[in-house]
């Protein structure tokens, strides 16, 4: 990977976009302190950060445990970090109901559908109250009509629980519509091309599409990208 | 509701139906061809050879059937408990991993059954050398499957709690364990049949009592109907232990069962 570097502001929604294979992954990976960095730093508040407690990880795939329920899926956090569980059940309630699954606690996965299942994918990265949530293209194995729902949701949630979201995509229109800058990475080399914000009113309607500054703003990453 | 609980009276009653249009022809056939008894006796020669008051008697079932049925359910016992963890200290640690592995394939690939006459010698009559045998058939299938199950985990899924820093015996309990618990029980249910082959081999060899040793016994004197019971017999026991461990299966992943009734 070339050499990268931009900011994230508190409550931010910064998306990176880029081709495969431009290291987009390897990034959220650096920063989840999944790989070492060989230079550089990540500066959380001016100071070095504990991943762990920091950030909230949402893969591509949901990667729920199919033997277990929802409500103890979204706790396994709480376990891991050894917290007192007790403590969080309440709020994985009220989380599974910030996602729209309320009433849902006690299913498995298989019994819930894709998009379902990244929703509670999405609440046990927001357990442990992490201030950074790390996404990895979450919703690149839905269909186009979930997809774009999924979107409004995250904006929503994004709003409500007024967390930082760094979120990799390769749908150009997806970044533009959820983020405030868009981080824009090229592939061989790998490096920053450039990054963008994007200033429309919140909360977003899918009506902003069609407006001609989305449509700029469209074009100009294109640019960078270099597809012409 | 009234649906499924008719599914489910299909669903046991339909083995037991195929049981009896089996038996049934076989009587036949013994009838139609007029075959003598000590080549294919007739079903009903061996149930009373089983059931008959007066015959069964002299043949002491029980302590036949006790004596093979407590070889398969140790040898059984030893197997899984044995199986299982020495597969998750094979993962746990490559060090045990490159120290045990090239032994368990160079025994994986002894035909284990030879090894019974060995056995003999060693521990002597019985009980002790008949569970060694079936544990050494049935032993390496636990292993292999449990293996295989503990390290078909999704690397993402590791990823996921990794970068929160769990400990290896998390990764184990909360990850590992039961993402193999299907392979496991795959395993068990291939070296639940194998155990009754083990003892049997075992009984076959060298022994005062138990199924394998009757048939064996019976077969000195030709009495067919007898060889035919223990067949029957250990079927029985086969056909138990595996369905026990069906649903000892069905109990402890209820998740697998809900995607099934779907």
């Amino acid at each position: 990977m070339g050499s990268v570097s931009f900011d994230v502001y508190p409550g931010e929604f910064v998306s990176i976009v880029g081709p495969s294979g431009c290291g987009k992954t390897t990034l959220l990976k650096i920063i989840a302190g999944l790989l070492p960095e060989s230079e550089g730093d990540i500066i959380f508040d001016n100071e070095m950060f504990d991943p762990s407690r920091e950030v909230g990880f949402v893969f591509q795939k949901a990667l729920l445990l199919n033997w277990r329920k929802v409500l103890d899926n979204v706790l396994l956090p709480i376990e891991i970090l050894k917290l007192d569980k007790k403590k969080y059940v309440q709020k994985a309630i009220d989380l599974l109901e910030l996602v729209g699954l309320k009433g849902f606690e006690n299913s498995y996965p298989n019994e819930l559908s894709g998009g379902m299942q990244q929703r509670v994918s999405l609440a046990r990265a927001l357990i442990h109250d992490p201030k950074l949530i790390l996404m990895d293209e979450p919703f690149g194995a839905l269909d186009a009509i979930t997809r774009e729902k999924m979107n409004l949701e995250l904006q929503r949630i994004w709003a409500d629980s007024k967390k930082t979201i760094l979120f990799i995509t390769h749908e150009i229109n997806e970044a533009v519509f959820l983020s405030d800058r868009v981080v824009v990475l090229s592939a061989r080399p790998s490096r920053m091309v450039g990054a963008m914000d994007i200033e429309f009113e919140r909360p977003r309607t899918l009506e902003v599409r069609t407006s001609p500054k989305f449509g700029e703003h469209a074009a100009e990453v294109y640019k960078m990208l270099e597809i012409t | 509701m009234a649906k499924s609980g008719l599914d489910r009276v299909r669903k046991t009653l339909s083995p037991v139906l195929y049981f009896l249009i089996f038996v049934v022809i076989w009587q036949l056939i013994v009838i139609i061809f007029n075959i003598k008894e000590f080549v294919l006796p007739s079903p009903i020669t061996v149930f009373r050879h089983l059931f008959d008051s007066e015959i069964a008697v002299k043949y002491h079932w029980w302590r036949h059937i006790g004596a093979t049925l407590m070889e398969v359910i140790v040898s059984f016992a030893l197997t899984a408990v044995l199986g299982i963890s020495i597969a998750i200290l094979i993962t746990w640690s490559k060090l045990f991993n490159q120290l045990i592995s090239p032994i368990i394939i160079l025994f994986n690939s002894l035909p284990k059954i030879a090894l019974a006459p060995l056995f003999l010698i060693w521990f002597g009559y019985g009980f002790i050398p008949n569970i060694m045998v079936a544990f050494l058939v049935a032993f390496f299938p636990v292993v292999i499957n449990t293996v295989a199950g503990l390290n078909d985990v999704d690397e993402d899924l590791l990823d996921l709690v990794r970068y929160l820093n769990a400990s290896k015996k998390d990764i184990f309990l909360k990850i590992r364990i039961p993402n193999s618990l299907p392979y496991i029980f795959a395993g068990l249910k291939i070296s639940a049949t194998m155990c009754v082959v083990g003892s049997i081999v075992g009984e076959f060899i060298a022994a005062e009592k138990g199924l394998g040793y009757l048939l064996r016994d019976a077969q000195a004197f030709i009495d067919t109907p007898t060889m035919f019971a223990c067949l029957l017999l250990l079927s029985a026991i086969g056909i138990t232990l595996f369905n026990t461990i069906g649903l000892l299966e069905k109990v402890s992943m209820p998740w697998n069962t809900n995607e099934v009734q779907k």
